[in-house]
Formats: C-alpha cells, sequence, structure tokens
C-alpha cells in the first residue's frame, strides 16, 4: 500500500489528476463550488507532484523511468510507453505547474460571470495536462498526441468567449497554423519510425544521431518546424499575437507562459537529445539566427500595438527569441540562462497577462488609447504590473535582469570563443531589444495606468480578493527568483542544464547501464563538465541592501525637510492650483495616449514600420503561405547544410 | 507498388497545404488539412506493410516462424491520427460556421480584422 | 568590535565617500561651474558657483503642490527612489584603486542600473498626469534608446579590449578593469579605444539632457517637459539628481578610461576625479552646451545611431581583431 505514495508514481499522477479532474468537471460540474474545488484540487495535487519529485531528482540526480502498465522492454526494443523525467523535464514541468496553478486560482473569480464555467474548466485542464504530459513524456508519439491535446484546447480556449472582438479568426487561423504544424510533427515521428522502428525517445536518442539518413534529415526538419509552431516562433508569431490577444487572461497566461514553452522544450529534446545537431557549429547558427530574429521583429511589433494583450503577445514571443538563441549558443552558461529565462518568462509574462485581465474585467477593454490614469482606482494592480513590466524589462534587481545578464555574459563569451562576428551581433541585439522592451512598458504604463482618468472610468474599482492573491503570487515569485540567482541556479536551472549535455544518462535510465555508448559508439557525448563562469559580477542582494539604506538616508533627509508638509490634494477641488493648465486653460481632458509616444523613433524607422504592418496583413493564406516556406527552408538547410 | 505510395501521400501531404495556402474560401482551408491528414495516414499505413504479411493477430497454434506479420504500431497509430483528423474537422467546422454568422463571409481575405 | 567598526566604516562608504555627500558636492559643483561657463561664453556674468546651492535650499523651503489628476504616492517618491539609486550606481563606480563596492556589479549592471533614475523621473513624471509630462517622457524614452547603443558598444569594446589584455577573452568586471588600468596604464593611451572614449564624451550630454540634446525638456516648447507639475521639495531633489547624474557619467568615464591616474591615497584620488570631471564638464557639456541649438528628436536618434554609434562600433571592430 505504501508503493502507492512511491515518488516514482508521482510522474503520472501529475498528469493524470490534470485530466481526471477534467473529465470529472465535465460530469459533475453543475454545481459551482464542487465546479471550483475540484479544479482547484487537481491543479494542486499537479503541483505537489511536481514540488515532491524536487529532491529526488533535482538534488539526488536520479532519472525516473515510469513504463505505463509495467511493460518495458523486450528484445531489445521499448514496446511500453515511458514517462522519463530528468532535471530538464521536471524544470519545465515545475513552472508549467505553477502557472497552472495560480492562472486556476486567478480564474474562479475572472470566470464567474461567464457562461458554460464547467467547460472552460475542462479544456482548461486539458490544456496543463497536455502540456505535462509532453514534458514529462518518454514517448515521442505520446508527445505528438500531446501536443494535438494542447493545441486543440487551446484553440478552443481562444473561441471561448466567441463575442470577443477577433476570438474566432484568432481561433481559426491559430487552428489551421497549428494543425499543419502538428502534421509536421506526426509525419516526422513516422519517418523516425520508419528508419529505428521504435517510439521510444531513449531508444531513439541512442539510435538516431550516429546514423542520420537523408530521411533523417527531413524528419527533423518536419519535427523542428512543428515544435517552432507551437512556441510561436517567427514566422508564426502572428498566431501568437491573434490568440493571446482574444483569449481570456487566465488562458493568455497558458499560452504564452506554458504552451510556449512546450515548443522550446521539443527543441531541446530533439536538438540535445534525439538528433544531437546542436554540436554542429552551423546548426547552432541557425537557432540563434531564428531567436534573434523572433527577438528583434516581434519587440519593434509590440512597440506599434494599440492592444494591451496583443502588445504582451508579441513580447512573450520577443522573450522566446531570447531563450532559443540562450539554449541555441550550446554553452552550459548559455543554456542555463536560457531556461532561468525561460522560467522568469513564465512568471512576469503571467503577471502582465493577469493585469492586463484586470483591467479588462474592470473596465471592459484592454485598448491604449481609451484608457488612462487607473493607478489611482487601482493600486494594488498597478504596483504589480510595475513588478512585471521592470521584470520583463530586465531592471535589477528583478528576476528578468538576473537572466538576461547571464545571456549577455554566454552570448559575448561565444563572440569571443568562436571569434564568429555574428555572435557578436547577437550580443548587440539582445541588448538593444532589451531597451524597446521597456519602451514599450513605458508606453502601456502611461497609457493605461497613469496619465489621466477619462471619465467614464470614475467608477472603476480593485478587482476582488481571489485576483489579487494569485497575481501577488507572481509578484513575489519575481521578486524571489530576481533576489536570488544562486539558489535558482543551484536547485533548479544547473541541474537541469547539466542534464541537458548528458543525453547518455537519460538513454541508460531507461536501458540499462552501458546502452548509449555500445549504440551510440563514437557519437556517445561523455558527461562533460558544466561550467557556469562568467565574465562580470552581479549581486543582487547588496544592491538591495544599499539601495534600502539609501533610500532610508534619502527618505529621512527628505521627511526631515518640508517633504510631509506637501499640501495634499483635497478630494472635492477648490483651489485651482492643483489643477493641471495647458496652454493658459484648465484642462479638461488631455490624456497622451499609447500611439501618440516614442515619435522621433518612429519617425526614423517609418518604413520598417509600415513594412512590417503590411506584412502581417491577417490573411490566413499569407502566414500559411509563410508556414510553408519555412519548412521549405527548413528541408533545405537540413539536406545541404547539416 | 509500396514506393507508389510513398510518392502518392507525400503528394497528398503537398496538395493539402498547397489547397491551405492558395484557397481564399475557409471551407477550402479546412478540406486542405483533411487531405494532409490522408496523406500521413497513408504513409503510416504503408510504412507498416510488409509484402505478403498477414493482420497482426496472434492465434495460438496458427503462428509459426515463416508466417509475416504487418507491423501493428503503425496501424494502433492511423487509428489515433484518423480520430484527430475527424476532431480537426469538426473543430474547424463548427468555428467555421461562427465565422460565417458574424462575418458574413468565408473569404479569408476578408477574414482579417486582426492585422498589424 | 572589528564588526561594528567595519559597518561604520560601508556606512561612512555609503553616507560620505563615495555616497551621498560627496556625490551632492561633486554633481552640484559641476553644475554650477557649467553655468558659470556658459554664461561667460554668452558675455554674461553668470551666478555664483554656490548657485545650485541655494536653489536648492530655496526648493526645499517651497510649498509641493500635487495636481488633483496626480497618482500622489508615485508622484511623490520616485523623485526619492531615482536620487538613492543614481548614489547607489555611484558607490559601484570604482575611484581609480578604491573600490568599495565594484566587486558587487559589472559594467552590464551599470548598464542597466543608469536605467533607474531615468525610469523613476518617467514614472513619477507619468503620475502626475500632465500632457506636458506625457510628451516629456515620451522624448526623454526615445533618447534613452537612443543613447543605449552607443553605449552597449562602447562598453562591449571595452570588455573586449581589457579582456584581451587580461587574457580571459572578455572581462567585465569593474574591479578588474580599474586593477588592469592601475597596473597597464590608462585605456584610452589604447589606439583602439579612442573612438570609444569619443562616443562616451558624446553620450554623456545626452545621458544628462543638455544642449542641444535637452529636447525631453525644452523649456520654451513644453515647459520642461517631465518636470512640468514638480515643486518644491520633490523638484528640488529632481534638481539634485541631473547633478548627480552628470557626475555619475562623468567620473565612469574616468573609471573606463582613465584608470591608473590615481596615486593611491585615498583623498587625493577623489580630487584627482573631480578635477578630471571638472574639465571633462567643462570640455563636452558646457562648450556644447553654449555654442548649440536643440536639436528635434528625431534628429537626436539619428545622430545618436549613426554618427555615435558608428565611432563606438569602430572600436568595437578595432578590439575585437585586438588592435
Amino acid at each position: 500500500m505504501t508503493d502507492f505514495l512511491n515518488y516514482r508514481h508521482f510522474p503520472v499522477y501529475s498528469v493524470m489528476a490534470l485530466f481526471l479532474g477534467g473529465f470529472l468537471i465535465i460530469v459533475l460540474g453543475n454545481k459551482k463550488v464542487l465546479r471550483n474545488i475540484l479544479a482547484v484540487l487537481s491543479v494542486s495535487v499537479s503541483l505537489a507532484c511536481m514540488l515532491a519529485l524536487i529532491k529526488p531528482v533535482m538534488i539526488d540526480g536520479e532519472i525516473i523511468t515510469y513504463w505505463l502498465g509495467n511493460r518495458s522492454i523486450a528484445g531489445g526494443y521499448a514496446i511500453g510507453i515511458a514517462l522519463e523525467v530528468d532535471a530538464l523535464s521536471l524544470f519545465f514541468g515545475l513552472l508549467i505547474s505553477t502557472a497552472v496553478f495560480v492562472s486556476c486560482i486567478y480564474s474562479i473569480q475572472y470566470m464567474a460571470n461567464d457562461r458554460n464555467v464547467s467547460q472552460y474548466y475542462t479544456l482548461f485542464l486539458m490544456l496543463s495536462g497536455g502540456v505535462i504530459g509532453l514534458v514529462l513524456s518518454g514517448d515521442i508519439f505520446n508527445m505528438f498526441i500531446m501536443v494535438e491535446i494542447l493545441t486543440f484546447a487551446a484553440v478552443a480556449l481562444t473561441a471561448f468567449r466567441n463575442e470577443a472582438f477577433g476570438a474566432l479568426e484568432a481561433a481559426f487561423k491559430y487552428l489551421v497554423v497549428g494543425c499543419m504544424g502538428s502534421t509536421c510533427i506526426l509525419t516526422g515521428t513516422i519517418m523516425l519510425y520508419a528508419q529505428a522502428h521504435t517510439l521510444n525517445f531513449a531508444q531513439l536518442s541512442a539510435l538516431i544521431p550516429g546514423n542520420i539518413t537523408t530521411s533523417g534529415k527531413i524528419a527533423f526538419a518536419l519535427l523542428i518546424v512543428g515544435f517552432a509552431t507551437k512556441a510561436f516562433l517567427v514566422p508564426f508569431h502572428p498566431l501568437a499575437a491573434d490568440a493571446h490577444g482574444a483569449a481570456p487572461a487566465p488562458v493568455s497566461v497558458l499560452i504564452s507562459g506554458v504552451l510556449t514553452k512546450s515548443g522550446i522544450y521539443g527543441i531541446i529534446r530533439l536538438t540535445y537529445f534525439l538528433f544531437q545537431t546542436i554540436s554542429q557549429s552551423s546548426f547552432r547558427l541557425l537557432l540563434v539566427t531564428v531567436g534573434s530574429v523572433s527577438m528583434f521583429v516581434c519587440v519593434t511589433m509590440a512597440l506599434a500595438q494599440h492592444d494591451f494583450k496583443r502588445l504582451l503577445a508579441f513580447h512573450s514571443i520577443s522573450q522566446i527569441g531570447y531563450v532559443l538563441t540562450a539554449v541555441g549558443l550550446c554553452s552550459a552558461l548559455g543554456f542555463s540562462a536560457g531556461i532561468y529565462h525561460a522560467m522568469n518568462h513564465t512568471l512576469f509574462k503571467g503577471l502582465l497577462f493577469l493585469t492586463a485581465g484586470a483591467v479588462l474585467h474592470e473596465t471592459g477593454t484592454t485598448n491604449l488609447d481609451d484608457l488612462g490614469g487607473l493607478s489611482k482606482k487601482m493600486p494594488f494592480t498597478t504596483a504589480l504590473f510595475l513588478i512585471g513590466a521592470f521584470s520583463i524589462s530586465g531592471i535589477p534587481p528583478f528576476n528578468g535582469f538576473a537572466s538576461k545578464w547571464m545571456i549577455y555574459q554566454a552570448c559575448y563569451q561565444k563572440a569571443v570563443e568562436t571569434g564568429h562576428f555574428g555572435y557578436l551581433l547577437v550580443t548587440i541585439i539582445c541588448l538593444v531589444t532589451s531597451i524597446l522592451t521597456l519602451a514599450s512598458f513605458v508606453k502601456v504604463s502611461q497609457s493605461v495606468f497613469f496619465g489621466r482618468l477619462p471619465e467614464k472610468y470614475e467608477g472603476v474599482k480593485e478587482v476582488p480578493f481571489g485576483m489579487r492573491f494569485a497575481m501577488g503570487i507572481f509578484a513575489v515569485l519575481c521578486i524571489v527568483t530576481g533576489l536570488f540567482p544562486d539558489l535558482v541556479g543551484k536547485y533548479l536551472t544547473h541541474p537541469a542544464s547539466a542534464a541537458a549535455f548528458n543525453a547518455n544518462a537519460y538513454i541508460d535510465a531507461a536501458f540499462g547501464e552501458g546502452y548509449a555508448s555500445s549504440m551510440l559508439g563514437p557519437f556517445a557525448s561523455a558527461a562533460q563538465d558544466v561550467v557556469f563562469d562568467t565574465a562580470g559580477v552581479w549581486s543582487p542582494v547588496s544592491w538591495l541592501i544599499l539601495m534600502m539604506i539609501a533610500l532610508i538616508a534619502v527618505t529621512i533627509a527628505a521627511v526631515s525637510g518640508k517633504y510631509e508638509k506637501c499640501s495634499a490634494a483635497p478630494e472635492e477641488v477648490t483651489d485651482p492650483k492643483h489643477e493641471l493648465f495647458f496652454g493658459g486653460e484648465k484642462n479638461r481632458f488631455s490624456q497622451v495616449g499609447g500611439s501618440d509616444l516614442f515619435w522621433g523613433f518612429k519617425y526614423n524607422w517609418r518604413h520598417y514600420f509600415s513594412g512590417m504592418h503590411d506584412l502581417h496583413s491577417g490573411v490566413l493564406n499569407d502566414y500559411a503561405l509563410w508556414a510553408v516556406v519555412a519548412l521549405a527552408l527548413a528541408m533545405f538547410f537540413m539536406l545541404i547544410v547539416l | 507498388m509500396i514506393t507508389f505510395n510513398y510518392i502518392a501521400s507525400f503528394f497528398l501531404i503537398a496538395l493539402g497545404f498547397y489547397t491551405i495556402v492558395t484557397q481564399h474560401n475557409i471551407v477550402k482551408s479546412v478540406i486542405g488539412l483533411s487531405i494532409a491528414d490522408y496523406g500521413v495516414n497513408l504513409l503510416i499505413i504503408s510504412i507498416g506493410y510488409v509484402p505478403g504479411g498477414t493482420a497482426p493477430i496472434f492465434t495460438p497454434g496458427e503462428l509459426t516462424q515463416a508466417s509475416a506479420f504487418v507491423d501493428p504500431i503503425p496501424q494502433a497509430l492511423t487509428l489515433t491520427s484518423i480520430v484527430i483528423g475527424a476532431c480537426v474537422t469538426a473543430m474547424s467546422m463548427s468555428l467555421v460556421m461562427k465565422l460565417y454568422d458574424s462575418y458574413g463571409t468565408l473569404d479569408t481575405g476578408e477574414i482579417r480584422r486582426l492585422r498589424g | 568590535m572589528s564588526v561594528i567598526i567595519s559597518t561604520l566604516m560601508y556606512l561612512g562608504f555609503i553616507l560620505i565617500f563615495p555616497g551621498f555627500l560627496f556625490c551632492f558636492f561633486c554633481g552640484m559643483l559641476l553644475c554650477g561651474i557649467e553655468r558659470k561657463i556658459v554664461a561667460r561664453m554668452q558675455k554674461r556674468v553668470g551666478p555664483p558657483i554656490l548657485q545650485p546651492w541655494y536653489d536648492f535650499f530655496k526648493l526645499c523651503g517651497k510649498e509641493t503642490i500635487i495636481p488633483t489628476a496626480a497618482n500622489k504616492k508615485v508622484f511623490l517618491f520616485a523623485p526619492v527612489i531615482g536620487l538613492a539609486a543614481l548614489v547607489v550606481i555611484q558607490l559601484f563606480i570604482p575611484v581609480f584603486g578604491f573600490t568599495a563596492f565594484s566587486g558587487n556589479a559589472d559594467i552590464i549592471v551599470i548598464l542597466y542600473l543608469l536605467l533607474v533614475p531615468a525610469l523613476a523621473e518617467i514614472f513619477g513624471a507619468s503620475a502626475s498626469g500632465s500632457p506636458y509630462a506625457g510628451i516629456g517622457l515620451s522624448r526623454e524614452m526615445v533618447t534613452i534608446i537612443s543613447c543605449e547603443l552607443p553605449l552597449v558598444l562602447v562598453l562591449l569594446a571595452v570588455g573586449k579590449a581589457v579582456g584581451n589584455a587580461v587574457g580571459t577573452g572578455v572581462c567585465f568586471s569593474l574591479q578588474t578593469i580599474a586593477e588592469y588600468q592601475i597596473e597597464k596604464g590608462s585605456l584610452i593611451k589604447q589606439f583602439s579605444m579612442i573612438p570609444a572614449a569619443a562616443a562616451f564624451l558624446l553620450v554623456i550630454p545626452g545621458e544628462i539632457g543638455s544642449h542641444p540634446f535637452d529636447t525631453a525638456e525644452a523649456e520654451t516648447e513644453i515647459c520642461e517637459g517631465m518636470l512640468a507639475e514638480y515643486s518644491g521639495p520633490p523638484l528640488a531633489i529632481n534638481k539634485l539628481s541631473h547633478a548627480v547624474k552628470m557626475f555619475t557619467m562623468t567620473s565612469l568615464f574616468c573609471a573606463l578610461f582613465l584608470g591608473g591616474l590615481g596615486v593611491g591615497i585615498m583623498t587625493v584620488d577623489a580630487l584627482i576625479v573631480l578635477g578630471l570631471s571638472i574639465i571633462i564638464t567643462v570640455c563636452v557639456v558646457a562648450l556644447i552646451n553654449a555654442a548649440t541649438a536643440r536639436l528635434k528628436i528625431e534628429q537626436l536618434f539619428k545622430y545618436y545611431w549613426t554618427f555615435v554609434s558608428g565611432l563606438a562600433a569602430l572600436s568595437l571592430i578595432l578590439a575585437w581583431f585586438g588592435l
């Protein structure tokens, strides 16, 4: 009976809890309280299972192989379906289940007034279960199944509020291009099966790398493009913008923070394990190029947006570009920085989407040109938005800075190490993208939270406690992971990146000691020494202490002076000196809105911006064409260069 | 013989993608998805094919060293894939209906409120 | 006992040198000298050198008026945070051999820490709700974007040049850069670093917003932009921050390019840095300030992203090939 609680069963529990919860909700979900309890219970169980695995997997370095139905290996071939959890899987599992947990809590009050909420929770749990299943799976066909489940759930959730502007359209485009991606994944999978006659990931990783045939290369191109659609990398980014913008906020958290990570996870597994193509410098350059292009194109697209959620959606892909760039460097520091940034992205982007949801919940719009001055009505949301904005734009000491800083170090080190000019360019793009990110969040804060409050929003209130609580969790995590990068490194990112550089251990865990080296022969990569040296230093805690002392000193000086005597603005205005004046007249309403900002910058780049606007035409055929072209280019690259 | 299957399957996948790229009617996009899906199904089945193989059903006594099975795994995969294909069609058709209700058109050139 | 002494010593670093008192003194002095020089160039008598101090104390005695549209907390406390952040940057910048806290941050961190005071000002202005402030912050943000690219290139060039010499390939640590210059002499003596130093000097007026790069404040067009609604002590703190930022940028230049000129005695080193800062301020801030008219914001952006970035990129390429 105690075997029931053995930690080896936890991965399967964590997937099953979500699917079972989804099933039970659709069966019993007419009662509101029961439905909410079931949803929270299933996500909590899933999170708890993941947390319980930290000790064995992250600290003790065990790799858990779990054969479903106890059917394992017969005649040298894996005949069962396996779940295989190493530190890398667990890392992604942890951040996914955290995001799922928080957005589920947020959903309770956010979705309270919608129709068909039980269907919403079912789809929500299916999406979560799909992603967790994907990262824990040790079987490539199972990965495909999970990809399909999560794509369906994501499409259905995008269209969930189908009366919202553009929701149906976004869902349909996402469905068509997403299914093209899924078709690619399935074709690639089956071509691998034709070559190796197995679907087990560990076994494929042992059989394929030394023996990549032409069909193997095509399969690789298909799989990479398929997972790129899931991560919404360029050229699939318009779908992300549409889908995130139209979906309800907690779903945007899942699509941006969780679903894109599944794509990144897939790419890491394929390149570091299955094909081990990451060892080739031309392929590394491809990943880094796609990453940098995604990061730069999407941040400029974000600058041009007029909708809060659509802007955030473009930023998601921009940050995913950072992750892919760092992962593509194939250095221990770069990989560690990349997945650290992936984690931070889930946290801060989750927080930002939830604040956008809070604004939508209270005002009914996310149009940047209509809003303004909400900080007086929603101070808590504003504070959390600022935390999120500072994190994503990499302002010390928040978490975005810690990981971006590592990415810069890794990029520049790589540039110096290889002497390749491209990596130097990438470093510069990374740094410039960061400042453009900051600019677009200054735009949001000016046009949504600060500035003048339009009269129609006088009655706006702060959001209810449940939503504030959920946002608070993300905010606290943003600060904690930013202040203690050493601890995050020690317990989360370093074990995960050590696992990524040790494909042999992954294979041996499933097939017994020595299987990998016997199968791979010269291609067997010995476990490398994983070094995390940086060229600089950054200690956030010391900055924080200094900042605190400085702040206290200035505040004391200010308060002991005349600072507290400032005459507060009276609630009912009597004295015209508290009014804003503009051109000699009392200022009635003049807000500098989102589209008015950064004129000089936009003017200099006007050709670029208008070209980009025309390219993102919104026509489904164009997006499908981009997908096909990307596929063709990928195949061309794999066949010619690799 | 089996080579023809492979060619046909890749032709179907390419045809499906071509339909999605070129056709401006969203119903035809859905048809394109289905065609690509059939192509993949054909590919999976062909990969499991063994010349002269029988159905992979294990009956005690009937099995001899000489008897050849077709590979059962691709058949299972095809079943899954067919189910998923049906889901795709059902879901996309329901979205098409809803889209027609709210936009009054099926032309991709007009269903582009989200752009830029 | 030793714990208490070291605590007191560090408090002394924070509060006196190179922290608060030193920053305030130097910043205000630079500000006064700059105003005097500009006045002399325009054939005016100009204010006394201590005028910034008089302004500061006078503003502190005035009433603070908060607009009804403003978010009071952000409006009042953003300047305080900005000033504190500037002082912390000053603590990280080495004064020749004297590196109080430089071991805790590198030049990339400094690059980002420089954003914190600017952001504090932007959010304070944004919270006032004034349209003038809105235009001002928009221009300030564009100015920041403009200065960022040359700064990035300069810092990467410095990192590469020092890394080449130290043998690690790349070095971002401020402490190592300071030590290297003490050993081998100033970086500016290297041929490849001269364009970078020039680019950095041209970035200084942009970062502190003096003529011709004061588009964000533009008294005559948009009523000092971001400061439009400020009055009393918060305005005093904002003015003080501007003065301190001038010193921060010049002393950062000293630390990056003119290191190794110190004699090893803390007081003398501090005076040398102050002297160099005055020279830099007079040359690149005051003279350009008096001689030019305000640029339009799109011209400013273009200038920084083409000419100044070009200089910095040249330096980076030279350092890249180890020249």
